[in-house]
């Protein structure tokens, strides 16, 4: 199941000519992770959120977005 | 550039070390004769090289980034392990409660043995699974 929350930062990676293995030396997790929040199958924690739109210098809400689920039977 | 973290490959490897040491166990309880129990030595010592090469492993690992993806995986496996533990114990306590006395020390550590080795397997798999669904 979706979690409503998506992302931009293969986009903002992509802008900087930075790799994954960069984005992710530099927030201290695994390419893998990176790899796997960028493609929305893996929430970050709020800290590892606030790194990551720390590394790009632009605002949280610019990088994450959420869109809530509208609850089934309404 | 390799798909699968270290800790993933890591995974695969307790994997396959523990279907060895199943395999190995279930080839002597279908082949070996009665009262031979000279298999049961050599499977502490499978064990006790399994663990060191765990042991080895952990140490190899001490400069590979273990991130919070990494843990909240474990934690997955870990809740998997627990519950079929508990099961098992639950299990083996409404199997005595009626019967009584217990059969033999052998055959309650052939049980707990053999709820170890699937719930450690239903760790590995667990974790591979979880890993593979946020990759």
């Amino acid at each position: 199941m979706s979690s409503g929350i998506s992302n931009t930062i293969r986009e903002l990676r992509s802008g900087r000519s930075m790799t994954q293995q960069e984005l992710a030396d530099l927030i201290f997790v695994t390419r893998q992770t990176v790899n796997a929040i960028e493609g929305d199958k893996y929430s970050p924690s709020l800290e590892v959120a606030f790194r990551i739109a720390h590394v790009f210098d632009v605002p949280l809400e610019q990088v994450f977005q959420y869109q809530p689920q509208r609850k089934r039977g309404k | 550039m390799s798909r699968l973290s270290f800790q993933e490959k890591m995974l695969w490897a307790r994997f396959a070390g523990v279907m060895v040491v199943a395999g190995f166990y279930l080839r002597y309880l279908m082949y070996s004769a009665p009262g031979n129990h000279y298999l049961h030595a050599v499977l502490i010592v499978m064990l006790f090289l399994f663990a060191s090469v765990r042991t080895f492993a952990r140490w190899r690992s001490r400069n590979v980034i273990e991130d919070e993806r990494d843990r909240a995986v474990a934690a997955i496996g870990t809740r998997w392990s627990n519950n079929i533990l508990w099961a098992g114990l639950l299990v083996i306590l409404v199997l005595y409660w009626d019967h009584g006395s217990v059969r033999s020390a052998s055959f309650l550590i052939s049980i707990l043995f053999h709820l170890l080795l699937l719930a450690a397997l239903a760790r590995i798999i667990r974790e591979i699974v979880a890993y593979r669904m946020s990759a």
